[in-house]
């Protein structure tokens, strides 16, 4: 899912050819992002365009030849002229008389041109790893270029950027992907480079061939002429490492435009993919350079007259953590009730806090919504949640720039992130911007590779395990305090992948446990008959609730379980099931059977989960630990591909002896008959579960404050 | 010793007035620091001298009553015109065009008036806790008799030319006081008072006097004359202008309103790092 969609889409049509172009926001100034076209198109800059539109107004165009754009044939619609006169039609279509322009390596003649010849249509020029003939090529990629139109008898390496070499079978892709893996030289780029090498190929090798034929980029002299023509202030982007075009280009640039260079020190050709954190400030701060930071009306307070407050981030990805959240939170008010709380959230754990009279800071409304892409994600039973994860990538960069702008503005003491992977990722790659005190809260360490994914899926799992690792090492600073909720034989005798080392040994050394938190106080044995009296249930019926959760993920399981219920009805008479649908599945899409209840929505669900005789639910860490402390038997159904569902919350259920695993794939309606039969009001022998876990983690955090 | 010393100084002679001026730095735009009310001199921009003049030129100069200065009797030399002309000529002599004018408390009175009589030398103005009687004064300020004769005033009944003669430094230690309503403000008192006891209660008296004619109606005539960028920042704990002044003079110049949650009359002295962060934030806009 986009971290953001467009206010408008549409395109411009000029001699026939169509460019595609999306606005975003509607601020002032106006910014138009000019990406490297046809290679790659406006999704490049899907790291940047939300929290930029969040103050200006933002235009990307895909550029002739790729994305939702026309690809034509010939040479000649790729010359300079032709594009800087879309860029104009697009200004024009966007009703935008002056914009900021950002482009990137071979667009940035593009962007030289329009604010030479049009200088009353642009306020300011930003070019990210310009490719300017104003200093010699990397030699690298001197002599593959001499020879593009030649016959080469299988090139590799820069030799494969060859015309006859595209037009091969399988040619242009190898070409895409040995160049993208030269300009993402930055360790741990993997879901770059697979969002790169996948726009380059929504073009394809004849497109590319005719940009690369009609460009006709201004050789040396004519490009010193063209940047001295320049007016407008200008920035230059460059990292050290790019391996597309040398740093002396930027530097030259930036000298012949008056502009200032900013060398980005181990980037390579793609910051904007790879830090987009720092280009965004970096573009932010070029304008408000040029026009003048805006002053509104605002207020400081002095130090010493400051309330002690937290900012409280409470992961939106199930709701199990708002409640435990919510539980940590009111201990640590009781330890420090001077604390002022604001929490930064999102449905539906806004919900939550909403209900327990929580302040939700106003600047939630901006966070993109991370339940809605893992919604979008899941399909029957399934949910590959590490891709999952690597697919949120815009909308965590996005939210972590809310964040920051909060922290920036609310003087904050300390920040506490239950799962909050925005601010742990991107304050470990932008250390510089951590402010106050930071607790990490999880109750989890480590991706795990599902073993259908194959060699692939454990390198990029070692992968992401091996950054986090180099992350906390490099910075030990950044997370003043981890907490892991559970205890050291919670945790899965995996390794991270690969040479790295054990996951329990690196917790231990590197988190302080809390036991587990539950959130809530089960019933006691006295509690348990009244409760289910005030529910509805009877002594002399075998009540078995079946919950999914409030996702869409769940209509498969319920199918499975609603086509068991007469072959258990026939077996135990006194069955009585609750399903509870949740909200996005309509309880009146199942068969009706006596004695079967669907609902949408049970209020305090965990209440009846505490009194049931049996339950059926999916894999996830709250709901079956809810079970397991209040000691009902219970099967559990991890999602497909779920590798936290699958291994790290099967494991600690092992551990405290609680539940009955289920493979979804291989589970009949026979077999989930046969275990409700069998399991349903039997008395079990769990592990207790903790109830100070909350308290503990409480204490963890006030001694930091 | 000065954490930083002027480039140049001098001193300037206008209608028979030594001005006393001094110039830091380089770069655009330049930035002058106004006096406020003779009770002090250009020192106490102490705090923001050294960081400001590493990015602009910065100008101050010691008002007329006060420190290098001369010390005229009259009342009427210290009109909120003769200091603006005194700016003008500091301008002048320190080879300055144009400005961002920076004023505490009455300076704002010289500073209103450069921007509306010479806007094409003022490119931008910021009031720190700006004294603008378009509200009433401080409640606890009612009871001030300027030229009256009190038997045994006490607390803001100090503030009196008769008083003054006798005993201004008590009156001078009760007025810090009041400036710096912050907790553990003791070195700020110091200063204040040190540079207070180089003036006298009778140039202080003619001081005050000049500034009769400054009242909400002249105020307003300025302001609305004014067409420049405005900042405004007004500590919500002064007790010496009401940040009521500070939110009135944002509202009819249409400026931004930086409220200081906690902070006295001076807080460019007793929260330096802000406040300079709030002007050059404010300069660099101008710059563009």
């Amino acid at each position: 899912m986009r971290a953001r969609l467009p206010d408008r889409q549409d395109v411009v049509q000029r001699d026939g050819v169509h460019v595609a172009f999306e606005v975003f926001g509607q601020g002032e100034p106006a910014l138009l992002l000019i990406p490297a076209s046809p290679i790659t198109h406006a999704r490049s800059w899907k790291g940047i365009v939300p929290s930029l539109a969040r103050r200006f107004t933002v235009i990307t165009t895909d550029g002739r030849g790729t994305g939702r754009s026309d690809r034509p044939r010939t040479p000649e619609c790729y010359a300079p002229a032709e594009v800087t006169a879309d860029l104009l039609a697009v200004l024009d279509a966007a009703g935008v008389d002056v914009a900021f322009l950002v482009a990137h390596c071979h667009a940035v003649p593009w962007a030289l041109c329009l604010a030479a010849d049009n200088p009353e249509r642009v306020a300011g020029l930003l070019a990210i790893d310009p490719a300017v003939a104003l200093a010699p090529p990397h030699p690298h990629t001197m002599e593959p270029d001499l020879r593009w139109a030649d016959r080469v008898d299988a090139p590799s390496g820069w030799a494969t950027r060859n015309r006859q070499f595209w037009r091969q079978d399988g040619g242009y892709r190898e070409w895409i992907e040995f160049f993208f893996g030269q300009q993402l030289p930055e360790p741990h780029s993997t879901k770059q480079y697979e969002d790169t090498v996948g726009w380059a190929l929504d073009t394809d090798a004849e497109a590319m061939i005719a940009e690369r034929e009609g460009r006709a980029a201004p050789p040396a002299g004519e490009a010193e002429t063209l940047c001295r023509r320049v007016r407008c202030p200008v920035r230059v982007l460059h990292g050290s490492d790019d391996r597309c075009q040398p740093v002396a280009r930027g530097r030259r640039l930036a000298e012949l435009t008056g502009g200032d260079l900013v060398v980005l020190e181990g980037a390579g050709h793609l910051p904007h993919a790879r830090d987009p954190v720092k280009v965004t400030r970096l573009i932010t701060g070029f304008v408000d350079s040029t026009t003048g930071a805006p002053m509104h009306a605002t207020t400081w307070t002095r130090g010493a007259c400051r309330p002690a407050r937290v900012l409280y981030l409470s992961s939106p990805i199930g709701l199990g953590h708002a409640r435990r959240d919510v539980a940590v939170a009111k201990e640590l008010k009781r330890l420090r009730p001077e604390l002022e709380i604001d929490w930064l959230a999102q449905h539906p754990v806004t919900a939550v806090l909403d209900a327990e009279g929580e302040h939700i800071h106003p600047a939630s409304r901006w966070l993109a919504s991370e339940s809605a892409h893992v919604a979008s994600e899941a399909t029957g039973h399934d949910l590959h949640c590490f891709q999952a994860l690597r697919r949120m990538d815009e909308i965590l960069v996005a939210n972590f720039m809310v964040f920051q702008e909060v922290l920036e503005e609310g003087c904050y003491d300390l920040v506490i992130g239950d799962e909050a992977w925005d601010v742990d990722y991107y304050w470990h790659e932008n250390p510089e911007l951590k402010r106050g005190q930071n607790v990490w809260i999880t109750d989890f360490v480590g991706y795990l590779p599902m073993p259908d994914g194959g060699e692939r899926e454990a390198f990029l799992t070692t992968d992401y395990n091996a950054e986090m690792i180099e992350h906390i090492d490099r910075y030990p600073w950044i997370r003043d305090r981890a907490i892991f909720v559970g205890d050291d034989e919670d945790i899965v005798p995996d390794t991270f992948g690969g040479d790295l080392p054990a996951i329990r040994d690196w917790t231990t050394e590197h988190f302080s446990y809390s036991g587990y938190i539950t959130g809530f106080t089960p019933p006691g044995p006295d509690e348990v008959a009244p409760l289910r009296t005030q529910l509805g249930y009877r002594d002399d019926e075998l009540v078995c609730v079946v919950a999914v959760g409030g996702s869409g993920v769940g209509q498969a399981l319920i199918d499975k379980v609603v086509a068991a219920y007469p072959l258990a009805k026939k077996a135990v008479p006194e069955l009585r099931m609750i399903v509870v649908t949740g909200p996005r599945i309509d309880p009146a899409a199942f068969p009706q059977h006596a004695g079967l209840e669907l609902r949408g929505y049970v209020h305090r669900l965990y209440q009846h989960l505490c009194v049931c005789d049996l339950a059926i639910v999916q894999g996830g860490l709250t709901t079956t630990m809810e079970l397991t402390a209040a000691r009902r038997p219970f099967l559990y159904f991890p999602l497909g591909h779920h590798f936290e569902q699958n291994f790290h919350v099967r494991h600690r259920l092992d551990r405290y002896g609680a539940g009955q695993y289920m493979d979804y794939a291989t589970t009949d309606p026979d077999l989930i008959a046969a275990h409700i039969t069998e399991l349903a009001g039997q008395p079990v022998s769990y592990r207790d579960v903790e109830t100070d876990g909350a308290a503990r983690a409480a204490q963890l955090i006030a001694e930091l404050i | 010793m000065r954490a930083r010393y002027p480039d140049t100084d001098g001193l300037l002679v206008r209608d028979g007035v030594e001005i006393r001026y001094e110039r830091y730095g380089e770069g655009r735009p330049a930035i002058l620091l106004l006096p406020t009310w003779s009770v002090v001199h250009s020192r106490h921009w102490k705090m923001q001298i050294p960081y400001l003049a590493r990015h602009f030129t910065v100008v101050c100069f010691d008002g007329r009553g006060s420190g290098g200065s001369s010390r005229p009797a009259d009342a009427s030399a210290y009109s909120d015109a003769a200091f603006a002309s005194d700016a003008l000529a500091v301008m002048d002599a320190a080879g300055i065009d144009s400005a961002v004018l920076v004023s505490v408390s009455c300076g704002a009175f010289w500073a209103l008036r450069l921007c509306a009589e010479h806007p094409d030398r003022v490119l931008g103005s910021v009031f720190i806790a700006p004294t603008a009687p378009l509200v009433p004064p401080l409640a606890e300020r009612r009871v001030q008799r300027f030229g009256e004769v009190i038997d045994d005033p006490a607390g803001w009944q100090t503030y009196n030319a008769h008083y003054w003669k006798t005993h201004y430094p008590e009156f001078v230690e009760f007025f810090m006081g009041r400036i710096f309503t912050e907790p553990h403000s003791t070195k700020q008192i110091e200063d204040a008072i040190g540079w207070a006891l180089e003036t006298d209660g009778e140039t202080l008296a003619a001081a005050h006097r000049g500034l009769e004619c400054c009242d909400a109606a002249a105020t307003r005539r300025l302001a609305a004359q004014l067409v420049c960028p405005v900042l405004v920042m007004h500590g919500t704990q002064d007790a010496v202008r009401d940040y009521a002044e500070g939110e009135a003079l944002a509202d009819c110049t249409d400026g931004a309103l930086v409220t200081l949650a906690g902070a006295g009359h001076f807080p460019h002295a007793r929260d330096p790092v802000q406040v300079s962060l709030l002007i050059k934030q404010f300069a660099d806009r101008i710059r563009r």
